[in-house]
């Protein structure tokens, strides 16, 4: 391989050595990300070459584990956003293309990386600025910055962010996402074919309920919560019911719509249907039944409404 | 005849009809005490003073308007909020608020009443939600009847939904809107029953009372036309429609913009945008159906049909083509956001940092409404059984409230009048049935039941039906015909045999109804009532112990500093020191948009070092820092637990310098003990939190009671800043800034000097090293 070659030069003391070792070795990197498709792979050595002291070239680079027998799913995750900044850099002008790199460094690649950086965790994104020439930062700042994952893992918010650090702002443009436009579409199409033979049930007023109760049920069961702070399903060691007042598992939307629509259902029988009953005895029958359905499921209620809010001081039944 | 239990014969249906409604108006008159009682226990616990923040600006200006008169603070300029930009207050507030009090406290004084306009304030919320609980029972009288509506009011008078942002002393624009809301929605509902151009009008007058008074009049823009449009998708377009809304839309928008405040919006924005769109559609329609009532020739109909339909399109990508010139402005952010949840949190850390903000989880749902959550389902599927044009606006305002509510905490006041209004429907729908004496078998009319006086009027509709006795047995006939029992409701006899059967669902009911008042009563005392300013804390004997820190440091601003001495805290306290310490403050609660760099200067003074952060002090005029600090007490909502969202928000304007990661250790915990991060560390946030805590606890090991955490037995050290007062239980400090030397050293060497310390030199490197021996 081609850098093999220089790398004893590298490695000579010489100040004069490395000046000229810094032109050799970024027409080195960019060799590589012409073959990686704007992405170096990176191993601990060219780890080192990327992030020379005296660069005069910027680069981000991405820290991570993707081999199977790491189990990083984040890793897995982003990996694909990477990918996509980093080739939606490789078509940026060629002057503004060669000054700031994208590496990947994975930990079994580089494992002498992550350990003389103290990383204990993946996947990572650094920023290393200039350190020389040009490009320097006006706080003369070359110790890399983090990039912070809070907003996700996407590719849009990674590439504005890396755009602050990028001589022209990196031409990332989100792709289409063809698979939803398609079943957008497919969707409509099928509606406006089938409308014919649904409209029956389009002008039911029941199928309307139905939908109605339904969405009112699962947002009053704190859908939206689980959706807008991710929480899992269940908790880490498999129990349903999350503690604490302003927590809650995904399961709890289920357990709680539906205790909520059986009550609705018991207190809907003894109104509507209980009153149209043709015999006595089946109708006493039926309102004892409900009566029953109602006093119980509220005593659950109020027993699971109890762990989550300690300090209840009300319970009926249980 | 058969009746379940003995009724008496011998009255009248005059004297039935006026019992009924004296118990009518007992029953309100009740209700309205009962709203207002539960509401005093902040001012029986506490005192009678303003709540938590925002009510304290508002509390500020109506001082103001009472006293100068309204012109005054019509022309408002508030020098001390925002140093030193200011504040127009005039222009950017919905004076609704204060101009009622405004109005109450001239109106007593007139009668020499000489209330304190304190007082005035305090006691607004209760007032209203007497109010309200009046609205809600006009408003679901005209959805079922007057026994619906008497049980609503009693529902939304004592639901903690509602309770917890009309307590005494929460003098907020919630306080008055939902009685605002309430109101409009009846008077709309009217109108469009009777097509009355006057309630059209009325509808039209309090919507602009609601527009002057809360920002969330956009509910009211929104849930009107779209109750209008699915009308018109429905195929029940009516004269009566076309009176209520034009007259409720024309006159409402040309009033709401007299309010300096929204001003031009109406007709420039997003979210107001689908009324406009619907008046426009109201009056194709209304054309179209008057040219077809005037035509005969069926190809001239069709024609109509479709240039009607191209109208529309033309006019919708009118909208957008407006919307993209830039004439309509887009959605606003906090619009926004509820749509696209991730939205606020990656564009407008401001409003998510807001705890009323954050989503909420099912036990809030249940707290605030118990009960009333799982009968507001059945109250929907009754108002689908009749489906009349007004039962179709709960509908959608049941669908519409509950996602929002799901959304945002604070939502969950839109949610709590129509599940107030819908659980009523149910629960009175039940214990009609159960009350009603008639028994199936009989084949005459009973008189009608005086038992109970308040469901008379639903009684009639119910004997007609009864008079076909049982045709089939079969339970599914029983169920397909109640089920469709709309339509076909003579075919098939309707009631309850047996008193049992009677008992048993109403003992049941009145239990659920009891628990129910237990609940709030519970919620309301506990949850809902302290004033935020003041803590309650219990001692070991049970008696209460108050923490007044707050009052405590803010009257210690007051007493001890120059007037024109500017504080710097946390926009969370902005509008408390400036109604209680009467100080300028940087930054305060009113985030209006261009205050965004403003508060992320704040936020990165607090987060980032003593040298850096200095010089921003200074520039600012800053002579005070203050911070809440909960570490010695357990109090949770200090600003080391908000300092995340101080950082997010400097680190959204100065993303190289202030990032959010540099402040967790490396692990990723949020720590403020040993292994705190360095960033962490010298932050000015946390120097001036902890300054000085470990010598609180004599050489032991100072223990951070909120982080749980045990604090390093050598505290930080300040040299920008001294130690101005610290209040008794540590909850609020306040640190001096130092002004420039005079010498002109930097500060951190002059401090050393004074310590006697020595310069620190850099120590030249031996050359020789010692040789072991």
């Amino acid at each position: 391989m081609k850098w093999s070659a220089f790398l004893p030069l590298f490695l000579l003391p010489a100040a004069f050595a490395a000046t000229k070792d810094k032109d050799a070795v970024r027409e080195q990197l960019i060799d590589l990300a012409a073959k990686g498709n704007g992405l170096i792979k990176l191993d601990s050595k060219t780890f080192d070459l990327l992030t020379l002291p005296s660069r005069d070239w910027s680069a981000s680079i991405q820290f991570t584990a993707l081999d199977r027998r790491r189990r990083c799913a984040p890793c897995k995750e982003f990996d694909p956003s990477w990918n996509a900044v980093a080739k939606a850099w490789s078509t940026a002008p060629k002057e503004h293309r060669d000054t700031h790199f994208f590496g990947t460094l994975d930990f079994d690649e580089g494992q002498t990386v992550f350990q003389k950086l103290g990383l204990a965790s993946a996947p990572l994104v650094y920023v290393y600025p200039a350190a020389e020439g040009p490009r320097q930062l006006p706080n003369g700042k070359t110790a890399p910055s983090k990039y912070d994952f809070s907003n996700g893992f996407e590719a849009e918010p990674l590439a504005n962010h890396l755009s602050s650090h990028t001589p022209i702002p990196i031409p990332y443009r989100a792709p289409i996402d063809w698979a939803r436009w398609a079943t957008f579409i497919s969707g409509i199409l099928s509606l406006v074919l089938t409308l014919r033979f649904i409209s029956p049930i389009l002008q039911s007023r029941w199928t309307w309920a139905a939908i109605t109760v339904l969405t009112s049920l699962t947002m009053t069961g704190g859908f939206m919560f689980t959706r807008i702070r991710g929480t899992p399903y269940t908790g880490p060691d498999g129990s349903w019911i999350a503690g604490g007042y302003q927590n809650q598992y995904g399961q709890e939307v289920q357990v709680v719509a539906l205790i909520y629509g059986t009550l609705s259902f018991a207190f809907l029988m003894l109104t509507v249907i209980v009153p149209y009953q043709s015999s006595a005895s089946r109708q006493r029958m039926q309102v004892y039944l409900w009566s029953a359905v109602i006093m119980l499921i509220y005593s659950v209620l109020v027993t699971i409404f109890r762990l989550k809010n300690r300090g209840y001081p009300f319970k009926l039944l249980l | 005849m058969s009746t379940a239990y003995p009724l008496p014969t011998n009255l009248s249906t005059t004297t039935v009809t006026n019992t009924a409604s004296l118990l009518r108006i007992v029953a309100l008159g009740l209700i309205s005490a009962a709203a207002i009682a539960s509401r005093l226990f902040a001012v029986i616990n506490f005192e009678s003073i303003i709540h938590e923040f925002d009510p304290w600006f508002n509390y500020r200006a109506t001082r103001v308007l009472a006293s100068q008169g309204f012109y005054e603070f019509w022309n408002w300029f508030d020098p001390t909020a925002w140093y030193p930009l200011g504040r127009v207050v005039g222009g950017t507030v919905y004076p609704g608020l204060m101009a009622t009090s405004g109005v109450i406290y001239n109106f007593l004084h007139a009668f020499h009443l000489p209330v304190d306009i304190r007082n005035i304030c305090v006691l607004l919320a209760p007032g209203f939600s007497a109010l309200t609980a009046w609205a809600t029972y006009m408003f679901t009288k005209e959805m079922k009847d007057e026994s619906a509506g008497l049980l609503a009011a009693a529902f939304i008078g004592i639901v903690p939904g509602y309770i917890s942002r009309s307590v005494a002393g929460s003098y907020d624009n919630e306080a008055i809107a939902i009685f605002l809301l309430m109101f409009t929605f009846y008077c709309w509902i009217k109108a469009l029953k009777t097509g009355s151009a006057l309630f059209g009008t009325l509808a039209a007058v309090f919507y602009f009372y609601m527009v002057a008074a809360w920002g969330g009049y956009a509910f009211i823009t929104n849930m009107i036309p779209v109750h209008a449009l699915t009308l018109m998708l429905m195929g029940r377009f009516s004269s009566r429609l076309y009176v209520a809304y034009c007259s409720w839309y024309a006159i409402g928008t040309l009033s709401s913009m007299q309010v300096p405040f929204v001003g031009f919006q109406p007709v420039r924005t997003s979210e107001h945008m689908g009324a406009l769109g619907v008046f426009g559609l109201l009056q194709i329609v209304a054309f179209a159906q008057l040219a077809r009532s005037h035509l005969s020739s069926k190809q001239f109909q069709n024609l109509l049909t479709v240039s009607v339909v191209a109208m529309g399109v033309v006019g919708t990508f009118g909208f957008i083509a407006l919307t993209y010139m830039g004439w309509i402005a887009p959605w606003t952010g906090r619009f926004y956001s509820l749509w696209d949840t991730g939205y606020a949190k990656k564009y407008i850390p401001i409003i998510a940092s807001v705890s009323e903000h954050q989503p909420t989880a099912w036990p809030s749902f249940f707290m605030d409404l118990q009960l009333l959550i799982f009968l507001f389902p059945a109250g929907v599927i009754l108002c689908f059984r009749e489906l009349r044009d007004e039962h179709v606006f709960v509908i959608i305002y049941s669908v519409v409230a509950s996602y929002f509510a799901g959304v945002m905490v604070r939502l969950m006041l839109t949610l709590t009048p129509v599940v107030c209004v819908s659980s009523a429907v149910a629960f009175s729908s039940l214990i009609d049935t159960y009350l009603d004496p008639t028994q199936p078998e009989g084949e005459e009319e009973s008189e009608a039941d005086s038992s109970n006086g308040t469901n008379t009027a639903a009684t009639p509709s119910k004997k007609e039906k009864a008079k076909k006795p049982a045709a089939s047995t079969s339970a599914l006939n029983d169920i397909v015909t109640a089920a469709t029992s709309q339509s076909s409701s003579k075919s098939k006899s309707k009631g309850i045999w047996g008193l049992d059967t009677r008992l048993i669902v109403i003992v049941n009911a009145i239990g659920m109804l009891s628990f129910f008042v237990f609940h709030c009563t519970w919620v309301t005392a506990n949850a809902y009532s302290s004033p935020s300013v003041v803590l309650a804390s219990t001692n070991p004997d049970g008696s209460q112990h108050i923490i007044d820190d707050f009052r405590e440091a803010y009257y210690w601003l007051r007493q001890n500093t120059p007037q024109d001495a500017v504080v710097m805290s946390w926009w969370d306290y902005g509008y408390q020191i400036a109604g209680m310490a009467d100080r300028p403050t940087l930054v305060d609660n009113n985030t209006w948009n261009n205050s965004k760099s403003h508060i992320a200067t704040v936020g990165k003074a607090m987060s980032s070092s003593e040298e850096v952060a200095y010089p921003i002090l200074r520039k600012h005029d800053v002579d005070y820092v203050l911070v809440i600090f909960g570490g010695l007490l357990g109090y949770s909502g200090d600003d080391i637990n908000k300092f995340l969202w101080m950082v997010r928000i400097a680190q959204g304007v100065w993303p190289d310098e202030i990032q959010e990661p540099n402040y967790f250790t490396p692990q990723g915990e949020y720590r403020v003990d040993d292994r705190a991060s360095s960033a962490m560390k010298n932050s000015l946030m946390y120097k001036m939190s902890y300054y000085r805590f470990a010598e609180l606890f004599g050489g032991n090991n100072a223990m951070d009671r909120v982080r749980q955490q045990t604090m390093p037995k050598v505290g930080p050290t300040l040299d920008y800043l001294d130690e101005a007062f610290t209040s008794e239980n540590w909850i609020v400090r306040i640190y001096q800034v130092r002004k420039e030397d005079l010498l002109g050293r930097d500060l951190k060497s002059a401090n050393a000097f004074a310590q006697g310390k020595k310069k620190k030199k850099s120590k030249p490197v031996s050359r020789r090293k010692a040789i072991p021996v």
